[in-house]
C-alpha cells in the first residue's frame, strides 16, 4: 500500500507535537499548583534585535517577555497565544498542513458573557489575520519551533533549476529535467533529502523573468549553476533553500538584483537575515552569500575597472532615484553589515549619481551579454561585493 | 399694674391675629388649607411622640360646600387627649405662650390651632368641633367651640360627654376652611410624605377630597427621646421675656432669688455677681424695680461670660437611625448616611443640627439635589430657595463626594433644633443665615456627604474590579479548554477533557480572584453565563 504522506512527514510531526505539549503543559502546571500561569518570550522587538559580528547575523537578543496571564494587558495576547498553540498541536496530532490563513480562521470566534445585571460582553478571539499571524510567530519563538517544523504551510514562489536530484516527500525529483518549467521551492524545505549534485556554484536572481531567460538560454547548463529565484523578497522557504544549498553541499552563493537600495536589501536578507524575523536567522541567513550585482560600479566604471555600459546606454537605461530610494540608502549605510569598504563605495556612488538601473537593463542589452559575458565575468574575476 | 397686662387690654390678641392672618400663614385659601392641615398635624404629633405613644394620625379633607369652596378638615390621633376644663381655652382663647419653660415643640406659634379657628369663622358659620378623652379617662367629651373675637374669649355652643367603653384617648378636632385645593395640593403631599420621612414611626392616613387614600404605615417602633422642660438661658433673655416672667410670678421674692428660681446656669455665687455687675441691690423685690432697672440687668445678663453653656436637655432630636430609615423607606435609595451634630449655642439658645443624605437607586434624576429642610421637627416647605440650607447644599462642590456628571440623585436633608429657630420672615418657613447655625449646617451636611464620598469610592473600586474581572471570564474559557487540550489530546474523550476544563477553570478564578482581592468571586463568576459559540 502506498504511504499517502511521507516518513518524514510524521517524524517532524512527532517531535514539533511532543515540543509544543512539553511547553504549554509547563502552563497547566503552574496553574495547577497555584502559580500565575507565565510565558517568557524573547522580544521581538527593535531595540532586541542585534547583529551578531562573529556569525555576521541578525539575531535576537537575550531580552524576554513575560507573558503572565493575570496582568491584564497581557491576558488577552496569553488566550491568543494558548488557542494558537492548541489548533496548532490539534492539526499536527490529526495530520493536517494548516496555512496561517487556516488558523486564523479556526481560531476566530467570538466570546459572549452576560453579567449578573445582564448585560452582554462581547468579544473576538482575533479580528484580523495580523493578529494571528502575529501569536504564530510568537509561539515560534516560544517553542524554538519554526513554523515549518510545525507543518505549516505559507503560499511559497520560489523556484529552483540545476542538475541536482532531491527527495521530496517519497519522491525523487530531478531538477535538470523540467523543461521550460521549474521546482516550487516547498513550504518545507528542511524534508527535503539532497541526493546528488553536480554544479559549481548558486546564482540566485531576484526577478523570476530574468530567472526564466537565464534558465531558456541554458545558462545553468553552461556554467554548472543552480537557479534560483525569489521572485522579489525572498519567503523563509526561499532562503532556507538557499541556506542549505551554502552549507550543506558547500556551493558559493551570488545573488542578482536590481541596482538600487530595495535589491540591496534583497541580498541583505538572504545573507543577514531580516529585521522582523530575526528569530530564525539562524536558520534561514547565509551569511557567505555574495552580492553580484548589478553594482554601481558596474555602470559608471571607476579609476581601475571600465564600465559596463556606454555613455549612450547609460542615458537610455538609468533611472532617475526617488526621495524614498534616497532615504532608504541612507538608512542602509548605517546597517553595521553595510560598513565595508566596498559597500560603502557602492552607496555614495548611489547618492552621489541619484541614479538606479533595474535588471532588465542588462538584458535589454543583450541576453547574450547578460548570460555569457556579464555573469561569468564577474564571477570569473571575482568581482562582487560583502 | 404690670405693663404686660395693661397691653392685653388694649387690643384683643384675637382681633389682632383677624386683622393680621398673614402673620401666621394664612395669606389667602390654599395656604390656609395648608396651614390649618399642619397645625393640626403637629398638634396631634405633640400629642403622642413626646409622651411616648407611638402615634396613629388619621386626616380626612371633604369639600362641603362646592359653591364657596369651604373644606371640612378633620384630624384624629391617639395623643393624650385635653382634660374637659382646658378645651374651651384650648380652641377659643388666643393668648400669649403661658410658661417661661422652654423646650422644643412643634406649634411655632404660641397660638397654633386657634389662627386656624379664627379663620375659618371669619369665612363661614360652623364650630370648631372637638372630641376627646384624656388618658384614663371613664368619658368622652364632645365641644363645638367659637371665639368671641372682641373679647378674645370661648363661646361654648354645645358640651356634652359620652361614656368611654372602649378605653379611646386622643383627640378628634374639626375645622370648616373656606380653602383651595387645587393650588395646596401638592404642598400637602409633600408635607405630609417630608413628615413621616422623620416619623417613621407613626402611622398616618390621609384622605383628600378627591377621594384619594394614601397610607403611611409604622415601620418602626423607636420613638425619639422627647424633649425636656428647662428654665430659659440668661443669654437668651430679652426685656419683653423679663417683664412677662417677672408678670408671672405670684409671689413678690427678691431679684437674687428670681435669677436663681427663673433660669438656668444660675446659682448663688452667679446671681450675686451679675447683680452687682447690674448694681441691683439683690434683695429688692422684684415688681419693685424700675423700667430703667430691667433694662441694665437685661443687658447684664446677656453681656455676662462666665455662665455655663446652655443644656441641650430641651432638644429633642430625631437621631440618625430614624432619618436613615425614613429616607430609606420614601426613597428607596442605594445609599443613606445621617449625622446627629453635638449640642451648640448661638445668642444663648443651644441647638443642634442634623442631617441626613440619600443617594441614587429610585431617586429620580434632576438637575438639582432635592432638599428636606425641617425646625424643630416640621417639614419646611414653602420658599426653598431663601433658606441658608439651600445656599449651603448650592456651595458645596458635590464632585468631591464623588457625585460625578450634571444630573443629580441626591437627596439632602437637615434638620435644626433648637429652643429658638431664627426664622428669615414672619410665614416661618425660611431659616435666616446665624453665623453659628449655618457654620454646623455646613460641617452635618459634609460630614454625612463624607461617608457617602467613602461608599462611592468603595463602589467604583468594586466595579472597576468587576471590570477587570468581566475580561477574566472572558478569557478563562478559552486559555482552560486551550490548555486540556495538550492533556487530553483524544477529542472524543469528552468527560475527561471536560473534567481538565473545569479544574483549570477553577483554578484560574481563584489566581484572578487573589489578584482583584475580591471576595465572593466565585458566586459572581457563576452568575456569569458563556454564550460564546
Amino acid at each position: 500500500m502506498t504511504e499517502l504522506t511521507s516518513k518524514v512527514d510524521i517524524e517532524a510531526r512527532k517531535k514539533a507535537a511532543e515540543i509544543l505539549r512539553q511547553k504549554f503543559l509547563k502552563l497547566k502546571e503552574a496553574i495547577d499548583q497555584g502559580e500565575p500561569p507565565i510565558m517568557e518570550i524573547p522580544k521581538r522587538t527593535l531595540s532586541n534585535t542585534i547583529y551578531d559580528e562573529n556569525k555576521k547575523l541578525l539575531l535576537l537578543g537575550s531580552a524576554k517577555l513575560k507573558r503572565n496571564f493575570l496582568d491584564l494587558n497581557e491576558a488577552k495576547r496569553f488566550m491568543q497565544t494558548t488557542l494558537m498553540a492548541s489548533i496548532i498541536y490539534d492539526a499536527l496530532i490529526n495530520n493536517e498542513y494548516p496555512t496561517i490563513r487556516d488558523l486564523y480562521y479556526r481560531g476566530k470566534h467570538s466570546i459572549v458573557i452576560k453579567d449578573p445585571s445582564g448585560k452582554t460582553h462581547e468579544e473576538n478571539t482575533w479580528d484580523e489575520q495580523k493578529e494571528s499571524d502575529s501569536v504564530i510567530v510568537d509561539i515560534e519563538v516560544f517553542t524554538s519551533l519554526l513554523r515549518e517544523d510545525m507543518l505549516i504551510l505559507s503560499k511559497e514562489k520560489g523556484k529552483v533549476v540545476g542538475d541536482m536530484r532531491i527527495r521530496s516527500g517519497n519522491d525523487v525529483i530531478d531538477l535538470s529535467k523540467l523543461g521550460h518549467g521549474a521546482y516550487s521551492i516547498e513550504p518545507t524545505p528542511d524534508l527535503i533529502d539532497f541526493i546528488d549534485i553536480n554544479a559549481e556554484f548558486v546564482l540566485v536572481v531576484e526577478k523570476d523573468a530574468v530567472f526564466q531567460q537565464l534558465h531558456r538560454v541554458g545558462f545553468w547548463k553552461k556554467y554548472k549553476a543552480i537557479l534560483v529565484t525569489s521572485a522579489g523578497q525572498p519567503d523563509r522557504a526561499t532562503r532556507r533553500f538557499v541556506r542549505r544549498l551554502n552549507e550543506e553541499l558547500k556551493l558559493p552563493v551570488y545573488i542578482l538584483t536590481d541596482a538600487d537600495p530595495y535589491g540591496w536589501y534583497i541580498y541583505s536578507v538572504f545573507r543577514i537575515g531580516s529585521i522582523n524575523l530575526s528569530y530564525e536567522s539562524e536558520r534561514l541567513a547565509t551569511p557567505n552569500a555574495r552580492f553580484l550585482g548589478v553594482s554601481m560600479v558596474d555602470i559608471f566604471g571607476d579609476g581601475k575597472k571600465k564600465a559596463y555600459l556606454t555613455e549612450q546606454e547609460r542615458r537610455n537605461f538609468i533611472i532617475k532615484a526617488k526621495d524614498a530610494d534616497i532615504k532608504r540608502a541612507q538608512e542602509i549605510m548605517n546597517y553595521p553589515w553595510f560598513k565595508s569598504e566596498s559597500w560603502k563605495k557602492e552607496i555614495d556612488i548611489f547618492l552621489k549619481k541619484k541614479a538606479k538601473l533595474e535588471i532588465e537593463a542588462m538584458a535589454s542589452k543583450g541576453l547574450q551579454f547578460l548570460a555569457f559575458t556579464y555573469i561569468p565575468d564577474k564571477i570569473n574575476n571575482g568581482d562582487y561585493i560583502i | 399694674m404690670s405693663v404686660a397686662k395693661e397691653k392685653f387690654t388694649q387690643i384683643s390678641p384675637a382681633e389682632f391675629f383677624k386683622k393680621n392672618p398673614e402673620l401666621v400663614g394664612f395669606t389667602n385659601p390654599a395656604r390656609a388649607l395648608y396651614q390649618t392641615i399642619r397645625e393640626l398635624v403637629e398638634n396631634s404629633l405633640d400629642a403622642t411622640d413626646v409622651h411616648n405613644i407611638l402615634p396613629v394620625i388619621k386626616i380626612t379633607i371633604e369639600l362641603k360646600d362646592e359653591e364657596k369652596q369651604i373644606y371640612r378638615i378633620n384630624v384624629e390621633d391617639n395623643g393624650i387627649g385635653i382634660p374637659p376644663q382646658y378645651v374651651p381655652y384650648a380652641f377659643g382663647q388666643v393668648l400669649y405662650s403661658s410658661k417661661y419653660v422652654y423646650r422644643q415643640t412643634r406649634g411655632m406659634y404660641g397660638l397654633g390651632v386657634k389662627a386656624a379657628v379664627l379663620y375659618s369663622q371669619m369665612h363661614q358659620d360652623k364650630p370648631v368641633e372637638v372630641v376627646t378623652s384624656p388618658l384614663n379617662s371613664k368619658r368622652i367629651y364632645k365641644f363645638k367651640i367659637k371665639i368671641d373675637i372682641t373679647k378674645n374669649e370661648p363661646i361654648i355652643l354645645e358640651r356634652s360627654s359620652i361614656s368611654n367603653v372602649n378605653n379611646w384617648h386622643g383627640t378628634s378636632v374639626t375645622i370648616y376652611i373656606y380653602g383651595d385645593w387645587i393650588r395646596s395640593k401638592q404642598k400637602i403631599y409633600e408635607y405630609l410624605k417630608r413628615t413621616y420621612i422623620i416619623t417613621p414611626y407613626a402611622e398616618i392616613i390621609f384622605k383628600d377630597p378627591e377621594g384619594n387614600v394614601v397610607y403611611y404605615p409604622r415601620i418602626t417602633t423607636t420613638i425619639p427621646k422627647p424633649p425636656q422642660e428647662v428654665k430659659p438661658h440668661p443669654h437668651g433673655v430679652d426685656l419683653e421675656m423679663l417683664k412677662g416672667m417677672i408678670a408671672q410670678q405670684k409671689t413678690n421674692m427678691t431679684i437674687k432669688e428670681f435669677l436663681i428660681e427663673g433660669f438656668q446656669s444660675v446659682g448663688e455665687v452667679t446671681a450675686q455677681k451679675v447683680l452687682e455687675l447690674a448694681n441691683i441691690n439683690p434683695e429688692k423685690k422684684i415688681h419693685d424695680l424700675t423700667e430703667q432697672e430691667l433694662v441694665v440687668l437685661m443687658n447684664t445678663l446677656k453681656k455676662y461670660e462666665d455662665f455655663r453653656p446652655p443644656t441641650a436637655d430641651s432638644l429633642s432630636v430625631i437621631g440618625e437611625e430614624l432619618i436613615e430609615l425614613g429616607l430609606k423607606k420614601i426613597f428607596n435609595p442605594e445609599f443613606v448616611s445621617a449625622v446627629t451634630r453635638k449640642p451648640k449655642v448661638y445668642q444663648g439658645h443651644p441647638f443642634i443640627v442634623e442631617a441626613g443624605i440619600a443617594y441614587g437607586g429610585s431617586i429620580p434624576q434632576a438637575k438639582e439635589p432635592i432638599v428636606l429642610r425641617y425646625a424643630n421637627k416640621i417639614p419646611l416647605v414653602y420658599d426653598e430657595k431663601s433658606d441658608v440650607v439651600w445656599k449651603i447644599v448650592e456651595e458645596i462642590d458635590w464632585k468631591r463626594y464623588g457625585i460625578e456628571g450634571d444630573q443629580y440623585q441626591l437627596v439632602v436633608m437637615v434638620h435644626l433644633c433648637s429652643t429658638k429657630v431664627p426664622y428669615k420672615t414672619a410665614g416661618k418657613e425660611v431659616i435666616g443665615d446665624v453665623e453659628e447655625i449655618e457654620k454646623e449646617i455646613r460641617n452635618a451636611i459634609m460630614e454625612a456627604a463624607r461617608k457617602l464620598r467613602l461608599y462611592i469610592a468603595e463602589k467604583r473600586k468594586e466595579e472597576e474590579a468587576k471590570k477587570k474581572l468581566i475580561t477574566y471570564l472572558k478569557y478563562i474559557p478559552e486559555v482552560s479548554r486551550s490548555l486540556a487540550v495538550f492533556e487530553v489530546a483524544n477529542k472524543e474523550d469528552v468527560v475527561k477533557l471536560n473534567s481538565i476544563v473545569n479544574e483549570i477553570q477553577t483554578k484560574l478564578l481563584e489566581l484572578v480572584s487573589k489578584r482583584l482581592e475580591l471576595k465572593d468571586i466565585l458566586e459572581y463568576a457563576k452568575q456569569v453565563k458563556v454564550e460564546s459559540e
